[in-house]
């Protein structure tokens, strides 16, 4: 498989005001392969957030390679896309004007905005809510307008950082297949970070454990459960013999 | 707990809008208390002089609210109230658009940068707790007792609330925003035009309504102590002439300008915020 | 918290904004002081640092400044100690009973909304220039803080928290000693913070207007005198004041709801 995204030694230390640095990254390898589902599951604060904002472009690591499609990686652009953990909407802007945000940012003219995010909203079944505020949808539907925000700009990776984190546990069993849904048609690259092994296990291609801080990759496992997926195969031996494996390797990382 | 709470207000909005019946008289009820109340007040301060045999020394000290509404009402029919509101309006419109002015930059200077906040914020601290009344000897002597006296305290006077609220407002921004604007490749000018300013603007707005209420103040005190002409001055003379009446007249006036522009300030709150669940504090 | 945050810290990062802000306030007098090297001083219209500094050395060691700060003190203390009682009372019977807050929130409202203090000359000519008059300035502006925190600390009493009392079978002193009174004093405290400005401007406004004594009658009689350096000092000494006060205040609430952190 040829890597599509690849990173190599990427190291990171923060160093914040009135406190002392802290090393987020250290010595990480990552490969993702092009139209990839990958999660990354690992204990708070090992860095896997740190990671997708350094993807994103909006930290730069201290040392490291970083490439995508082969080009080294430098700064913020539309061939990538973050769905946050706390939604990110700008609560000033209607649904339709925060799906739009990355267009408008692109320059793109009122008509041509609608003509994209007209279908999208659609897709995330909000239609009618096109004026509504951010405060006046329920949590799922907020996260559906991250999620059509992001793809508005067509990227070629979606990076979900804790996507369905704030959800409640139904809402988000619905979110995973519907995201399910959407990468299947869309043929997107996913980087997709969660604290939850099943989520993790039951959306992806293959499933990192990142050990504590600084984090490195400590093992990756093969998810070859067919696909379309269906809820039931939450159930089955397989997918509890894997959830089973994957808690092994993250419990000794986890510290209360 | 939190949401337990907006689930009590929503099941209390619910049942307000569900039973007509009822909901008359629940509506109503403040609306009628406070008036109902008011209107007891203005009927004792009317009634009462006329019960209680007061000394005619005391008795220069008393007026009644029919006196009052027809010594406003001779001001304004004779048109003798309009020069000294006109210098009290001009003063305060200028001081409060300079504070407005200055204010609003330096808050979104020093909400974006550590070294200004930290450099500024020992004198911000220092003239925000000491009353800019203090300084007032001093600005007599520099400005005369005209209209620039009278702006400069104002100014002084309105400046903190309105630079403090849009200091915590620009602060406050959420960083996750900034990251989203900033992950779509959005420049600077982005972040404060998408971001930062929206966020800030409640709390502007709020700043804007104590500073409306300081800068009234400010006029007050300017022309009570050092202006040749104006409202507060009106009243001055009144009081050592002891014509209560007018000087509960010019109250009057200097209430219903400090109102009338918080009902506008008001407006504009309500425009600018309709994408919030409720309306923000924040002093 | 973890062994890969490294605690060691240069002391100049650690107290950055401190040192910025004695910084600054050094430069600021710095370049007063330095001004006058090249414009010409004019003693009856500026004043300096330096000047400054030795009249308020001079009205300390005279004992004036204390004299003066002692006169407006008292009716500073009975008008303020009238408007914790009163105010606190009274917001507290708005936010616990409804009607009432019905009733009298318009009245309240548009006499914050009012300029008080432009009522100082009646309440000067009426009850003269001594202690009474200048009190009950102080007490007019300082009321309302107390009343409005009062009803909102009320109001803002979590009714989960009452009724897990309750549930644990707390009787109705528990509710007042364990939920009420932590919950609404930050509040009354909060509102002591803003009742403070606007007591000193109650002094201000009572001694600027006439009086014979006082902190704000000798700022402006230094002002009619043109003796700048000892206005500046006096201005300086309730700079002080009200920073102590206030900030006072403000370590005051830190210390004593430090669960209140961040508002």
């Amino acid at each position: 498989m040829q890597a599509y995204i690849s990173g190599r030694n990427v190291n990171l230390t923060f160093r914040p005001p009135n406190r002392g640095p802290v090393r987020a990254l250290q010595n990480f390898d990552i490969d993702i392969g092009e139209g990839e589902f990958l999660s990354i599951v690992g204990p708070s604060g090992c860095g896997k957030s740190t990671f997708l904002n350094v993807l994103l472009g909006l930290i730069k690591p201290d040392s490291g390679d970083i490439r995508m499609d082969g080009k080294p990686l430098a700064g913020p652009g539309t061939d990538r896309a973050m769905v946050f953990q706390e939604f990110g909407l700008l609560p000033w802007r209607t649904v339709q004007a925060n799906v739009e945000l990355g267009l408008e940012l692109k320059g793109m003219s009122s008509d041509t905005r609608r003509e994209v995010s007209q279908p999208l909203i659609e897709m995330i079944g909000l239609s009618g809510f096109e004026g509504h505020f951010p405060h006046e949808l329920s949590g799922g539907m907020k996260q559906r307008v991250g999620l059509a925000r992001a793809l508005a700009t067509d990227p070629n990776v979606l990076l979900m950082d804790e996507p369905f984190a704030a959800l409640d546990a139904q809402t988000r069993d619905l979110m995973q297949v519907e995201l399910l849904r959407i990468w299947q048609t869309a043929k997107k690259t996913v980087l997709f970070v969660t604290h939850q092994i099943e989520e993790a296990i039951y959306l992806s291609d293959r499933v990192m454990v990142m050990t504590k801080r600084p984090g490195r990759a400590k093992k990756i496992f093969k998810i070859d459960l067919p696909r379309p997926r269906d809820y039931e195969m939450r159930v089955t031996p397989e997918f509890n013999e894997l959830k089973l494996q994957i808690w092994n390797e993250l419990k000794d990382e986890i510290t209360v | 707990m939190t949401d337990i709470r907006a689930l009590e207000a929503d099941i209390a909005q619910a049942a307000d809008s569900g039973a007509p019946g009822r909901s008359a008289w629940y509506r109503l009820e403040p609306a009628i208390l406070g008036t109902a109340s008011i209107a007891v007040l203005l009927v004792l301060w009317e009634v009462l002089p006329r019960l209680i045999t007061m000394s005619a020394g005391t008795k220069l000290f008393f007026t009644t609210p029919t006196q009052i509404a027809g010594t406003l009402w001779r001001l304004f029919a004779t048109g003798t109230i309009w020069t000294p509101l006109g210098v009290s309006a001009s003063g305060f419109a200028l001081g409060l658009g300079l504070s407005i002015v200055v204010g609003l930059p330096l808050g979104v200077l020093i909400g974006r940068s550590r070294t200004l906040n930290a450099m500024l914020d020992p004198f911000i601290t220092a003239f925000n707790a000491t009353p800019r009344l203090v300084f007032l000897p001093l600005l007599m002597l520099w400005f005369g007792l005209g209209l620039e006296m009278k702006i400069v305290i104002v100014f002084i006077g309105a400046l903190f609330p309105i630079l403090i609220n849009t200091y915590e407002g620009v602060r406050n921004a959420d960083k996750t925003l900034i990251n989203v604007v900033r992950s779509f490749g959005a420049s600077e000018w982005d972040v404060a035009r998408l971001v930062v300013v929206p966020n800030a603007m409640p709390y502007i707005v709020a700043g804007l309504r104590l500073a409306i209420g300081r800068a009234v103040l400010g006029v007050v005190v300017a022309e009570f102590f050092g202006s040749e002409s104006g409202l507060g001055v009106m009243m001055v003379q009144a009081a050592g002439r002891y014509q209560v009446d007018v000087v509960f007249s010019g109250l009057i006036v200097f209430a219903a300008l400090s109102l009338a522009m918080t009902a506008m300030v008001q407006v504009l709150e309500s425009r600018l915020s309709r994408w919030r669940p409720q309306r923000a504090g924040g002093e | 918290m973890s062994d890969e945050a490294i605690p060691r810290q240069s002391f100049t990062d650690k107290h950055r904004k401190v040192l910025l802000g004695g910084l600054a306030v050094a430069i600021f007098l710095a370049a007063w002081q330095a001004v006058f090297l090249v414009v010409p001083f004019n003693k009856l219209f500026v004043s300096k640092p330096d000047l400054i500094w030795d009249a308020l050395v001079d009205l300390i060691v005279s004992g004036d400044l204390m004299r003066d700060l002692a006169i407006s003190a008292v009716p500073f203390v009975y008008g303020f100690s009238a408007a914790v009682v009163v105010g606190v009372a009274l917001g507290i019977v708005m936010g616990w009973r409804e009607r009432v807050s019905y009733a009298l929130d318009p009245i309240m409202t548009i006499f914050y909304a009012s300029p008080l203090v432009a009522l100082a000359p009646l309440v000067i000519v009426f009850f003269g220039v001594g202690v009474s008059g200048k009190a009950i300035i102080i007490f007019v502006l300082s009321v309302f803080p107390f009343i409005f925190n009062a009803q909102a600390g009320v109001r803002a009493v979590d009714r989960l928290l009452i009724n897990v009392v309750r549930s644990m079978g707390g009787t109705e002193r528990d509710l007042y000693l364990k939920v009420i009174v932590p919950s609404v004093l930050p509040y009354i405290v909060a509102g002591a913070r803003i009742a403070v400005g606007r007591g000193l401007i109650g002094i201000l406004v009572g001694e600027f207007f006439a009086a014979s004594e006082g902190i704000g009658y000798a700022i402006a009689r230094f002002g009619d005198l043109f003796a700048l350096d000892r206005m500046f000092a006096c201005i300086f000494a309730i700079m002080v004041i009200a920073v102590v006060l206030t900030e006072g205040i403000r370590w005051a609430e830190r210390a004593a709801f430090p669960w209140r952190v961040g508002q």
